[in-house]
């Protein structure tokens, strides 16, 4: 990355010699990981483009935006609606984290047995390690699990943070809860950005996310193809950087890439030879750079054709519903869409089950490796269950626990590959 | 020397403590060994690989990939500890339904089909509780050698609850029930017993059926093998060289590969 | 000194159910409960009767967790292992549950306990001082009510409800007055005797009989307080224990508090003293509004951001007099946990000395946890003169 960007993180007062660190580590991952790849698309540099940049020209960007009068706002989850902040004008950024780099700093103020991705967002917070936190100029959390809710308590010591009450169950009375906060939160972000939100400006919203979610949808069907057109990591790649990029330009350069996608289904090209064993992943977000899991899988005979996960169908598989005319009958939309997510903090929560089952026929897989953070006890609850589904509809699962670190790698590796040949 | 024959495969298992090879020929298993792993895992298998030249080997174990890629032979090729595991049992005891293998860095419960296929399996997670390494440390802390640390356990006369698995956790239990003055034997009981029950929890969760074999070098561990039983309340099978059984799984695979290549 | 009446409260688990056999036949419904925000007062006024189930022995944790995974909390998998089991009567005596969304593990497990018993769970708000909080649990309270009349078959007459409300209102002083007896120079209980008296609470059938016996404690209590005795070193500091509940079977902590010399004499968690000062208010007119605003207050790390614990903590620190604060974290809670470095800031803040212990039932960590907190209490203990003799000089 350019040294250029140095003085904009001084500017935003971010630890130069870490960071720096990071970014050496990133490199390194990313270079193993991703640039190793064979008969990789096109399309694909754009992404690589944009990860190279992730905390350069896309933070300038947001710089250059905020300049202008454009608000950020980072938030945790995918139960944010992202209508309400772009509908005010708003820029809003996905704020997990992937990397351990922080988690000595973390685990000052936080227990040991705290879930990785929760560690990392604070762990880059304390260390000053993320540009894109210290850009924001509204920062959002929601009660779904107990780390992150009592997290953010601590989290709120260093930086102010917006905290949504999410239902923890889907009753008429959880629609009217969640309704609720979703106009509280509509007030707060017309207060952050200064802008009314109005039928119209939602309306658009609500179609660039859609189109977002839809390009999205026609990634997860053609990478389905037999033989498999793109490696489970890049698409793992697209998803992450969805949360990154601009909406706008994010869904015209994956719209492109899904065309060379397309030709390939079309050629029978794939980009592992035949009869590597599809399987699919489940469970807990993999934020960027948390490729560790995917690439075990890929150099153990394998390819991930899905992930049923926030950064993949979770985020993407249910559009809002666009013929609302009136700011209530959208935030009805919103509302409606909103509590489809299938996130493991509900209870209880059969809906995911069947989503599993039946993503796992139609994309067609030999297995699901269902992946959980340790400590993480609302998807390590539902593993079981999901085992159960899964067996009922003959798919074998393999449940995976794990963390940040590499020290797991070879273990690891021995089970997925164990996997493998038991599914193959 | 073995004579050479052309349908001998070699089956090699690399483990954190030791290092066993099989080879087997149309009969069967026609020669085993078994070395220490030492810090020179590969300088092992090289000394043990001098005579098998030719041949096709198998490998398997947590270096089987190291083996695979460091001989680059015409017909090496590698798999996990898990289907090795199962392929051996099942040569040996075709009616196994479950496997537990007990090795030195990792426990590994695997459920058979009626075919003999993996069904399902679980490994223990990164930390050493519950497995070989444990006893070893263990019984290096009571200084017993680990060869005679099940038979010393039996000698107790009432069993002492250890209640964390942990190894260093266990030893400060361990050295302050010594210094409550504690009979050493009382304390290995204690020990095994502890690690039987993590067993059986692990064993649960996959489902016990019977027959249960149990393999890996700690079922040679009288004492293991004799609380596992009470525990489960059924016999457990323990084969004749139970820490020959992963590399034996691993040649009986070379086997079908050559004969599926023919 | 052993109190006669003492041997009431130790045994009041069997006496609980030896009335219950003796209500077989009848259609008298037994609601087993997991927590305090069940409201017990609701409960009874659909006729029926409530009884903790919370797990708190070692025994049944290896069953649950055929199930459940390692990393939780052990009174859930305690609580979970018994019901598998069914080696708990008050878990074969109970005909429904009610559980609450407090935490993951919790709001989880109940997924599993549904399969063996009807089980009706309440959704609890997190953030408990927004707006939407109020109507939201009063109208899960609301829910519940349908669920227990469906249950009992009985309807929930708005009268009997008060009358509920003000019986348990008075079980609350009572048994704050009792807790406060601590509150002396001469503490006149141990924390092990009044963690048997407090776990009372939750294992009675008949209000009214319940009552009669914590009014005769308090009048022995009285004459006991009277003669200065208790169980303690003068010299002994006095310890605030807070954090997870715990109570028969899991008072490990509690046990070596006091073995290490240290005097107990304030609990503030669910079998402590948390939620007995908050009573329904008997005033409002609609019961199932003071109901919904009595249970939101209650101080439970499941909320965020949980201030309340911070103000009774301040309160009791004060009024107990304390000289240091042990925090019990369950292994795997996490919003005890958590919640744990902001009580912490808060304690020391107050320059009262703070010690936090993570760990879960087994015997495994004895040693360990007692080397600590004696090394802790010994601090405490130093620090504890020296405030004494600045308060003299002052
Ligand atoms: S897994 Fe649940 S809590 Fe996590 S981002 Fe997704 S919806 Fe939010
Ligand atoms: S992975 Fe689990 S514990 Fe971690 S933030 Fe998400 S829901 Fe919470
Ligand atoms: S102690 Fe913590 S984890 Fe356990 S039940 Fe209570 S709130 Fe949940």
């Amino acid at each position: 990355m350019p040294s250029s960007h140095e003085e904009m993180w001084e500017k935003l007062n971010l630890d130069i010699d870490a960071h720096a660190g990071l970014l050496e580590v990133l490199g390194k991952f990313y270079g193993d990981i991703y640039m190793s790849q064979q008969g990789r698309l096109r399309g694909m540099e754009y992404l690589d483009f944009v990860l190279s940049e992730v905390h350069g020209l896309r933070i300038k960007e947001l710089q250059d935006a905020k300049v202008s009068g454009r608000k950020v706002i980072g938030t945790f989850c995918v139960f944010v609606p992202e209508e309400i902040v772009l509908a005010a004008g708003g820029i809003q950024i996905g704020l997990c984290a992937g990397a351990e780099v922080g988690k000595g700093e973390a685990e000052k103020v936080l227990p040991r047995n705290t879930c990785a991705l929760i560690k990392s967002f604070v762990g880059f917070k304390l260390a000053r390690l993320c540009p894109f936190i210290e850009s924001c100029d509204l920062i959002v959390g929601e009660t779904t699990c107990d780390g992150k809710k009592k997290a953010y308590e601590i989290f709120s010591d260093y930086s102010p943070i917006y905290v949504m009450e999410i239902p923890q169950m889907k009753n008429f009375s959880d629609r009217e809860l969640w309704r609720s906060e979703i106009l509280r939160f509509k007030t707060q972000v017309e207060e952050t950005t200064g802008n009314k939100i109005t039928a119209d400006n939602l309306k658009e919203a609500i179609h660039l996310l859609n189109n977002r979610r839809r390009v999205l949808q026609r990634l997860n069907r053609l990478r389905a193809a037999v033989p498999v057109p793109i490696s489970g990591r890049d698409a793992l790649l697209i998803n992450q950087i969805s949360f990154y990029d601009d909406p706008e330009r994010f869904t015209a350069k994956i719209g492109e890439l899904c065309d060379e996608l397309e030709e390939r289904v079309k050629n029978g090209t794939g980009i592992a030879p035949e009869g590597t064993t599809r399987l699919m992943l489940s469970g807990c977000p993999m934020a960027v750079p948390n490729w560790k899991l995917p690439y075990i899988i890929e150099s153990s005979g394998a390819v991930v054709v899905g992930e049923e996960s926030c950064i993949g169908t979770r985020n993407t598989r249910d559009l809002v519903d666009e013929s609302a005319g009136t700011i209530e009958g959208m935030i009805d939309a919103i509302l409606d869409r909103y509590m489809k997510i299938d996130c493991a903090c509900f209870t209880p929560n059969t809906e995911r089950q069947e989503n599993i089952v039946g993503m796992a026929r139609d994309v067609g897989v030999k297995g699901v490796i269902h992946y959980a953070l340790s400590f993480c006890q609302p998807y390590t609850m539902e593993a079981y269950k999901v085992e159960k589904a899964l067996a009922k509809a003959g798919i074998p699962m393999l449940a995976i626990e794990t963390d940040y670190s590499m020290e797991d790698v070879e273990q690891l590796k021995t089970r997925v590959e164990a996997f493998v040949e038991m599914v193959r | 020397m073995i004579p050479q024959q052309n349908e001998s495969v070699v089956g090699i298992d690399i483990g954190s403590r030791s290092i066993e090879l099989v080879v087997l020929d149309s009969g069967g298993p026609v020669r085993q060994v078994k070395v220490p792993t030492t810090f020179d895992p590969l300088g092992q298998c090289r000394k043990l690989m001098e005579w098998t030249g030719g041949m096709r080997v198998v490998a398997t174990g947590y270096g089987r990939k190291l083996f695979a890629e460091s001989f680059r032979l015409e017909k090496v090729s590698a798999i996990t500890e898990i289907q090795a595991y199962a392929l051996g049992t099942r040569y040996l005891h075709p009616e196994a339904k479950i496997v537990l293998d007990i090795g030195g860095q990792d426990t590994k419960v695997i459920s058979l089909s009626d075919t003999g296929k993996v069904v399902k399996f679980e490994m223990n997670d990164r930390c050493a509780a519950g497995t070989g390494k444990f006893l070893e440390f263990m019984a290096t802390a009571l200084q017993v050698p680990l060869e005679e640390f099940g038979g010393f356990a039996l000698g107790s006369d009432r069993r002492v609850q250890i209640s964390s698995m942990c190894t260093v956790f266990a030893e400060s239990e361990a050295t302050s029930l010594m210094a409550r003055g504690e009979r050493p034997e009382n304390i290995a009981m204690g020990l095994h017993a502890a690690i039987v029950q993590r067993t059986a929890a692990m064993l649960r969760r996959v489902g016990i059926s019977t027959p249960l074999v149990f393999a890996g070098g700690v079922a040679h561990n009288l004492c293991v093998r004799q609380l596992l039983e009470e525990e489960l309340r059924q016999p457990v099978i323990v084969p004749e060289n139970p820490d020959m059984v992963g590399a034996l799984g691993a040649a009986l695979y070379g086997r079908n590969l050559d004969r599926s290549e023919t | 000194m052993k109190l006669e009446i003492l041997k009431h409260f130790e045994d009041i688990g069997e006496r609980f159910l030896l009335d219950i056999s003796e209500l077989d036949g009848t259609d008298t419904k037994v609601a087993g409960i997991y927590c305090l925000f069940a409201p017990t007062e609701l409960v009874r006024a659909a006729g029926a009767i409530p009884v903790s189930l919370c797990g708190k022995r070692e025994k049944p944790i290896a069953d649950a967790e055929e199930t459940l995974p390692p990393n939780l909390c052990p009174l859930i998998k305690s609580s979970y292992g018994y019901a598998v089991t069914n080696t708990c009567p008050f878990f074969a005596e109970s005909d429904f549950l009610i559980g609450e969304t407090t935490c993951d593990g919790k709001k989880k497990m109940y997924e599993f306990l549904g399969r063996i018993k009807p089980l009706h769970l309440m959704h609890l708000p997190y953030s408990t001082t927004e707006p939407h909080a109020i109507s939201f649990w009063r109208d899960e309270i609301l829910r519940l009510g349908r669920f227990l009349e469906e249950s009992t078959g009985q309807k929930i007459d708005r009268d009997h409800l008060r009358f509920q409300i003000r019986i348990h209102n008075r079980i609350r002083k009572l048994l704050e007055r009792i807790a406060r007896f601590q509150a002396a120079e001469h503490a006149p209980l141990s924390g092990l005797t009044m963690m048997t008296v407090m776990e009372s609470k939750s294992f009675f059938v008949y209000p009214e009989k319940y009552l009669d016996m914590l009014g005769e404690f308090i009048a022995e209590m009285e004459s006991v307080a009277a003669s200065g005795f208790s169980p303690f070193e003068p010299d002994a500091p006095r310890v605030l224990l807070t954090g997870c509940p715990l109570g028969k079977g899991s008072e490990k902590v509690l046990r070596i508090i006091e073995e290490s010399g240290g005097a107990v004499v304030c609990m503030e968690n669910c079998t402590g003293v948390k939620g007995l000062d908050l009573l329904v208010d008997e005033e409002e007119k609609d019961p199932f509004l003071a109901l919904a605003r009595r249970y939101l207050q209650i101080p439970c790390s499941c909320t965020t951001p949980n201030i309340g614990r911070i103000n009774l903590l301040d309160r009791l620190i004060s009024q107990y007099r304390i000289d240091a604060v042990v925090d019990l974290t369950w292994h795997c809670c996490h919003t005890y946990n958590i919640e744990s470095r902001v009580v912490g800031d808060f304690v020391e803040g107050r320059e009262v000395p703070f010690l936090h212990v993570e760990t879960n039932y087994s015997t495994s960590d004895v040693e360990q946890l007692r080397t600590r907190i004696e090394a802790f209490l010994e601090m405490a203990g130093c620090r504890s003169n020296v405030r004494f003799a600045n308060s003299r000089l002052n």
